[in-house]
């Protein structure tokens, strides 16, 4: 319970213009952008609104004093509940935490505190030739400290790989208020447990991440895209598998199936063969033209040994353009095929994409329910969109037994819950199934050492 | 007219569109300057959510944070799923002001004020008086405008003969069997009355234009929950205008709520065909002139940079004309992010004083940037608002209504 005084104590540690406790403001921040209905009361007894390391220490403080819960939270873009104030509490905004500090372009990395929206960072290092890679779908708005909370994966996962492949280092505030500094900027480093990599993709359960420190790459200086189209799925895949161990390594490559390129064909008004079964858009990139051709070429005769239909290689950046705003407009033109729509996020071994599509066609079957799948086909994580009406109470009973079907059938062919948004609130309930019961446990004893009382993100990744 | 109950399932089709993705958070003015959750459009498409869910009461603080919107549309444009704020916000200040029984006394006396023509008429003499003798730079937020006339403006930039020789224009194409009606804006009639008599003049100057005695747009009514009103005076200016083909104002505001007549009439069959026929002859004046080839009476060796009025450019999606048309009367530089809003939206920048002047200060920095001689907007509000900047920045550019340049 935040009662008056600890308000009073709250104002003193950041200043009373960002301690907000109106009805108004407890409600704006009492959602994220996951399919948890904002009629569930989740609201937090007090924004905090710190603009530094110590005041995020002085706030952390009174909270472990007093045995109040703090979620932290940057712009709650998050796609399973992980910043939603469950137990209520205090919800800790980091949205002023929005300055890049130092890019030190000798060792190629940046310093920058946790509130920094994932493209302005992109765009500073860039302007300096430099790549920060990892590119969530959220990236316009989503910021730094929640792409490390989450570990944010993106479509360039498949050359690049995710967040964690590029965090070298964190400033974290403990449950108990205590500051302290993981990693480095020395490549090599092992100096102790490599903590850096347990706050990763932690949700906010350890600690509060302040500033991060992220490894950068030479930024590459020519890209391009190519389209192809397939009238079965497996030839699609098969495609992906041969291009990846014959050396093409692309930056990305994105696959729809069937419903979603139908859908987005609709939306964008395009005249689309019937037949087409999967659609995938690759990004090359290279150090020169001469090196995307080599690739485009190998693609396309690689394509070509599995039946591709249809090949476009975009002779101009608005080609470019055109081609990835079908892959843009997808996840809207699916939204807008059903009232509701629960997009998931399965995580499976490279090679069992098209076996896991057809499981779920055979789920989709079973409830008689649409599930619009596309997905980074290169590195195996998957969307599929169950489609329903949630005010038909025929849907509302069994949406939920079609999604569990879903992770019992990743998780049978070796796959995962969630490949980039985490486990949050929505997925939960299949932990145990996932890490077993002393997988779990090994996770909750972490949590109690860094945080006895449990007042980080309570009620989030397992089940109480 | 709208029952609560549509007016609900109005907002509830709207809000539940949001997936909160939170994209708006990016790119909404008044987030920018206050950056709370309840500022952007996520935050209010989601309090508006919460109200019909039960979860918010709707209490003064609500209405409050429905009215603090600029309507300017920049999250609709940049939505993934084109959710409509706006129009969510209109008809829940709609609801919530039937409701509670609550339209602020202010808009109440704005909104009386503007369905009387006499009463426009009246108040366009005094903010004259006002003007002559000097007190509206006493009046605080500029409520009483200069006005930099047109006599003023060639005087001071007339430039070369070789300029300012009237061109030939070529002949107009739709004018020869259509009639023009000029729509007076009551802003244009009160503030700029300059300005309106230079659009008179420039149709005139193609066609026999007719001016019938129209009463206000509606805008401020429907955008503050008096949709009552709104309705009446829609009603009687499509009956007053049916005797035309084209309708023309140069008050951005009104160009785009009149062509929205056929979608707020599109439920009642008795207005749905004849609203709908008076919003397709509705053009913006710049969109007019454009179409008919009309060329500006005269290129001046000013610099002149535009201001993108939020219901010109996002509501109508009239952007080049404009452009067009200046780059024809003087040296037109074009100003970083001329499409944000000013921060005057209506009354917003009598209500949010502070939050207006810190969008404004954005746009003065912009305008001052490209050391522009003149700012053009098309519209009454933009227009105070720009006479607001010109002031703050000590006079380094003057303000004036695309009329009077043309």
């Amino acid at each position: 319970m935040v009662t008056e005084e600890i308000k009073k104590q709250l104002r003193a540690a950041v200043g009373n213009e960002y301690v907000l406790d109106s009805e108004i403001d407890r409600f704006g921040y009492s959602y994220d952008s996951s399919f948890v209905s904002i009629a569930d009361k989740n609201q937090p007894e007090v924004v905090v609104r710190p603009a530094t390391t110590e005041e995020v220490a002085a706030v952390m403080k009174i909270a472990n004093a007093n045995g109040i819960a703090v979620t932290p939270r940057g712009t709650s873009s998050g796609r399973t509940g992980g910043s939603i104030p469950l137990a209520g509490g205090i919800a800790l905004s980091l949205t002023r935490f929005d300055k890049i500090l130092e890019l030190d372009e000798k060792n190629m990395m940046v310093w920058a505190e946790a509130g920094v929206r994932t493209i302005d960072l992109y765009n500073h290092c860039a302007a300096k030739g430099l790549f920060y890679p990892p590119d969530p779908a959220s990236w316009k708005y989503s910021t730094l400290g929640g792409n490390i909370a989450e570990n944010a994966g993106g479509m360039r996962a498949v050359k690049y790989g995710v967040t964690n492949n590029y965090v070298m280092g964190l400033e974290v505030v403990l449950a108990n208020g205590d500051i302290i500094h993981t990693g480095g900027k020395a490549l090599k480093n092992v100096t102790g447990y490599n903590l850096t990599q347990l706050f990763v993709g932690s949700e906010g359960t350890l600690g509060v991440v302040t500033k991060v420190l992220l490894r950068l790459i030479p930024m590459p200086k020519v890209r391009n895209t190519l389209q192809l189209m397939f009238t079965e799925l497996n030839d699609a895949c098969d495609t992906i598998h041969d291009m990846l161990q014959s050396g093409v390594i692309p930056a990305a490559a994105e696959l729809m199936d069937k419903i979603s390129f139908q859908a987005v064909a609709r939306h964008r008004k395009l005249d689309i063969d019937p037949a087409i079964a999967a659609c995938v858009v690759v990004e090359i990139d290279g150090p020169d033209t001469a090196a995307l051709d080599e690739q485009a070429n190998k693609i396309k005769e690689i394509a070509g040994r599995h039946a591709v239909k249809e090949v476009r290689i975009a002779g101009s950046f608005q080609e470019s353009e055109d081609i990835w705003a079908i892959r843009r407009g997808l996840s809207s033109a699916i939204g807008a095929m059903a009232p509701n729509r629960f997009g998931e996020d399965i995580s499976v071994p490279r090679d069992a994409f098209p076996d896991m599509i057809r499981r779920i066609r055979k789920i989709s079957e079973k409830y008689n329910l649409t599930i619009a799948v596309y997905g980074h086909a290169g590195d195996g994580n998957l969307h599929p969109s169950v489609l329903c009406d949630m005010a038909n109470p025929e849907h509302a009973g069994k949406v939920h037994h079609c999604i569990a079907e879903i992770f019992d059938e990743a998780l049978a062919v070796g796959g995962t819950l969630s490949g980039e948004h985490g486990i949050g609130i929505t997925k939960k309930p299949y932990l145990v199934k996932a890490l077993g019961e002393a997988g779990v446990a090994a996770h909750k004893a972490i949590k109690l050492s860094l945080d006895p009382k449990g007042i980080l993100n309570p009620g989030k990744i397992w089940e109480n | 007219m709208k029952s609560q109950q549509e007016l609900l399932q109005k907002v509830q089709e709207i809000v539940s569109q949001c997936d909160r993705c939170g994209t708006c958070l990016t790119v909404c003015p008044l987030y920018g300057v206050k950056d709370v959750e309840s500022s952007s459009a996520r935050g209010k498409n989601n309090l508006a959510l919460g109200l019909l869910l039960g979860v918010i009461k709707p209490t003064p603080e609500v209405q409050e944070a429905m009215n603090f919107c600029l309507l300017c549309r920049t999250c609709v444009d940049n939505c993934p799923t084109k959710v409509q704020t706006d129009e969510a916000m209109m008809a829940i200040r709609q609801y919530l002001a039937q409701t509670s029984g609550n339209v602020s006394l202010e808009y109440k006396v704005l909104g009386a004020l503007m369905k009387n023509r006499l009463l426009v008429r009246l108040s366009a003499g005094a903010l004259g008086v006002m003007r002559a003798i000097g007190v509206n730079k006493l009046i605080p937020h500029g409520v009483v405008p200069c006005e930099f006339t047109r006599e003023q403006y060639t005087a001071a930039f007339a430039g070369p003969m070789a300029l300012g020789a009237p061109v030939d224009r070529p002949a107009p194409a739709v004018t020869a069997d259509s009639r023009v009606a000029y729509f007076r804006g009551c802003g244009m009639e009160m503030m700029f009355p300059d300005a309106a008599n230079k659009t008179r003049e420039i149709l005139s100057s193609i066609t026999q234009p007719l001016f019938p005695d129209n009463t206000c747009c509606g805008l401020l009514h429907i955008a503050h929950g008096m949709q009552d009103d709104f309705y009446q005076m829609a009603k009687e200016n499509i009956r007053l205008f049916e005797n035309a083909d084209i309708v023309v104002t140069d008050c951005a505001s009104c160009s785009s709520t009149l062509k929205h007549f056929g979608k707020c009439f599109a439920e009642d069959p008795e207005w749905k065909d004849r609203a709908e026929a008076f919003s397709k002859k509705v053009m913006d004046l710049t969109e007019y002139l454009v179409k008919v080839g009309y060329t500006p009476r005269q290129k001046t060796n000013a610099t002149i940079t535009f201001h993108e009025p939020c219901h010109l450019g996002r509501g109508q999606g009239v952007r080049k004309q404009p452009r067009e048309l200046l780059k024809a009367a003087g040296n037109y530089v074009e100003m970083k992010g001329a499409d944000a809003c000013c921060g005057g939206a209506g009354s917003f920048h009598i209500d949010y004083p502070e939050i207006s002047a810190s969008l404004l200060d954005k746009k003065r920095i912009n305008i001052e940037n490209t050391h522009a001689d003149i700012v053009v907007t098309e519209c009454p509000t933009c227009l105070v608002q720009m006479n607001k900047a010109a002031e703050r920045s000590g006079g380094k550019f003057k303000v004036m209504h695309i009329s009077q340049v043309l």
